[in-house]
C-alpha cells in the first residue's frame, strides 16, 4: 500500500477529529463533551489502522485494541461518576420542578 | 492481477470507512439534541470503524493478524453502543429535553451562551 492512496483517509479522519474537537469546546452538555471524547478515541484508533496499513506491519495491531477499551472504560467511568456524583445545578432545578419519573 | 485487485480493494474499504467516520461526526456537529447526537455517533463510528479494520485484515492476511482484526471489530461492535446508550441514558434520567419536546428551546437558548 503506498503512501499517496492513503493520504485521503488520513485527511478525512483529521478533519473528523478536528469537528469533534469543536464539539468538545461547543458541546452545551456533560454528556456532548464526553460522547466527543469517545469519538475522538475511535478516530484515533482509524488513524493507527490506517499507519499499519501504509507500514505493513502488524505490532499496532495491540495498540488499537488498547486505545479503544480505554476509550470504552473512560466512557463508563464518565458516566458511573456522573450517576453517583451531584448532579449540575441546572439539574438540580428542573428535577425540583417537576416529581421524579422512576 | 489478484495483488491490485487486492491493493484496489483495500484502499476502497480505508476511503469508506474514513468518509463513514466523518459523516458521522458531521451529524454529531448538526443534529439539535443529545439524543439525536448519540444515535448518529453510535451508529456511524461503529460502521466506519468495522470498515477501515476490515481495510487493514485485507491489507495483513489472515495468518498474520487474522484473530486481533476479528477481535478489534467485535470489541467495537459491543462497546461503542454501549457506551452511546450509556450516556443517552443517564441524559434522560437527568430529563434533558428531547427536540420537540416542551422546555427544549428553553434549554437550547440557556445552553447556547
Amino acid at each position: 500500500m503506498t503512501y499517496a492512496a492513503l493520504t485521503l483517509p488520513l485527511v478525512l479522519l483529521v478533519v473528523a477529529m478536528l469537528l469533534a474537537l469543536v464539539r468538545v469546546a461547543r458541546g452545551p452538555t456533560i454528556y456532548d463533551r464526553i460522547m466527543a471524547f469517545d469519538a475522538l478515541v475511535v478516530c484515533a484508533a482509524g488513524v493507527v489502522a490506517l499507519l499499519s496499513l501504509a507500514w505493513h506491519t502488524t505490532v499496532f495491531l495491540e495498540l488499537i485494541l488498547i486505545v479503544s477499551s480505554l476509550g470504552f472504560f473512560s466512557t463508563v467511568a464518565f458516566a458511573y461518576y456522573l450517576d453517583r456524583a451531584r448532579p449540575p445545578a441546572s439539574v438540580r432545578r428542573r428535577r425540583q420542578r417537576q416529581p421524579s419519573r422512576t | 492481477m489478484n495483488d491490485s485487485l487486492a491493493t484496489w480493494l483495500t484502499t476502497a474499504l480505508a476511503i469508506g470507512g474514513a468518509a463513514v467516520i466523518l459523516l458521522s461526526l458531521i451529524g454529531f456537529l448538526r443534529m439539535p439534541d443529545v439524543y439525536c447526537r448519540s444515535h448518529a455517533l453510535g451508529v456511524g463510528s461503529t460502521c466506519g470503524f468495522t470498515l477501515l479494520m476490515l481495510a487493514l485484515w485485507g491489507d495483513l492476511g489472515t495468518e498474520a493478524a487474522g484473530f486481533k482484526v476479528i477481535a478489534a471489530i467485535a470489541f467495537q461492535l459491543l462497546t461503542i453502543p454501549v457506551s452511546s446508550h450509556l450516556l443517552a441514558l443517564q441524559a434522560r434520567r437527568n430529563r434533558l429535553p428531547a427536540f420537540g419536546e416542551p422546555g427544549f428551546e428553553k434549554q437550547a437558548e440557556k445552553d447556547s451562551h
